[in-house]
């Protein structure tokens, strides 16, 4: 029986690889790949990992996958007219599936309740989490310095503009600015308090044009 | 018949080819992208294998590790990956042969 979902979950896995290697369309690719996590987790229930396999569904084919879904969309990369849609007499055959699926996850939230004792506790939240806060502490903390450099990273690398703040010009009326506003290289304790209408007025007042013409590269 | 722990690491092997074959053959840097994600996949998998065999947790924590770096290369990777499509108005790293963006 292991054996027989052995083969299925690894078949699965790599005919799905196979097939976001062969796809040209990086969408369909995309979709490839989640079936591979799926078949993953799936391996990994059967070795005993839960903790593991939900970590897989819901960080790897949730939050990593629909990001890169999102990219794929946002950058709109196939140049492909839009077709009528296809396929639309299998409405129907995926009604009638989703019946399906509904009466056995039904069948089984109503019938199986004794899930059984778990063999081992190794791929348990609770010894996992135990071993995370306690031996593994530091590359757990290693692991958020890593998460919080990536967010910086991505946000500087996504960003347009340069320097200065893209909302530094639109301020209306007199305003007086700490000369740190205009010229990000100046000190932050720098106070020189200079009263002008815009931004650009008060970095020539300040000296500091260059870096205006700086933030116009992109 | 109980799947063996050879079968894990075949099966983890022939993923692990199947990347390093789309790296090589994809020149849509997306697709790229993903190919590095199953890379990762295939080395998780050998090690869950490796502590659902040896009872030892220290796989999975690895594991999990493993994950958090791979969000952590989404994100910089998707960035990078939007920037470069700004500026260069392709995904074709043929295209991208120098470093400056």
């Amino acid at each position: 029986m292991l054996a027989f979902l052995f083969i299925l979950f690894a078949g699965m896995a790599v005919s799905c690889a196979l097939a976001m290697v062969a796809q040209r369309n990086p969408l369909y690719s995309a979709i490839s790949l989640i079936g591979v996590f799926v078949s993953l987790a799936c391996l990994y229930i059967m070795l005993a990992a839960p903790f593991i396999a939900a970590v897989q569904v819901i960080v790897y084919a949730g939050a990593i996958m629909v990001l890169v879904v999102f990219v794929i969309m946002l950058l709109n990369v196939e140049h492909e007219e839009r077709r009528a849609p296809r396929l639309k007499f299998l409405v129907p055959v995926a009604v009638v599936l989703a019946a399906v699926l509904i009466a056995e996850v039904a069948f089984i939230l109503v019938t199986v309740r004794d899930f059984g004792a778990p063999v081992s506790n190794v791929g348990l939240t609770h010894s996992i989490g135990s071993s995370l806060f306690t031996i593994y502490l530091l590359p757990f903390e290693i692991t958020s310095i890593l998460l919080l450099m990536a967010m910086v990273g991505a946000m500087t690398l996504a960003r347009r503009g340069g320097l200065l703040s893209a909302n530094a010009r639109v301020v209306p009326g007199s305003q007086q600015l700490p000369l740190s506003i205009v010229d990000p290289r100046a000190e932050p304790d720098d106070l020189r308090v200079v009263e002008t209408d815009t931004t650009d007025e008060a970095a020539r007042l300040l000296g500091v044009e260059g870096v205006r013409d700086q933030s116009k590269r992109d | 018949m109980e799947p063996q722990l050879s079968w894990y690491l075949a099966l983890s092997a022939v993923l692990f080819t199947i990347g390093v074959t789309g790296v090589i053959i994809k020149r849509n840097i997306i697709a790229m992208f993903m190919c590095i994600e199953l890379m990762l996949n295939a080395v998780n998998l050998t090690f869950v294998a490796f502590a659902s065999f040896f009872q030892d947790v220290t796989g999975q924590l690895f594991v999990f590790i493993v994950m958090t770096v791979a969000a952590a290369e989404a994100a910089v990777g998707l960035g990078i990956i939007i920037a470069m499509f700004r500026n260069r108005e392709t995904l074709d790293v043929d295209d991208a042969s120098i470093l400056k963006l």
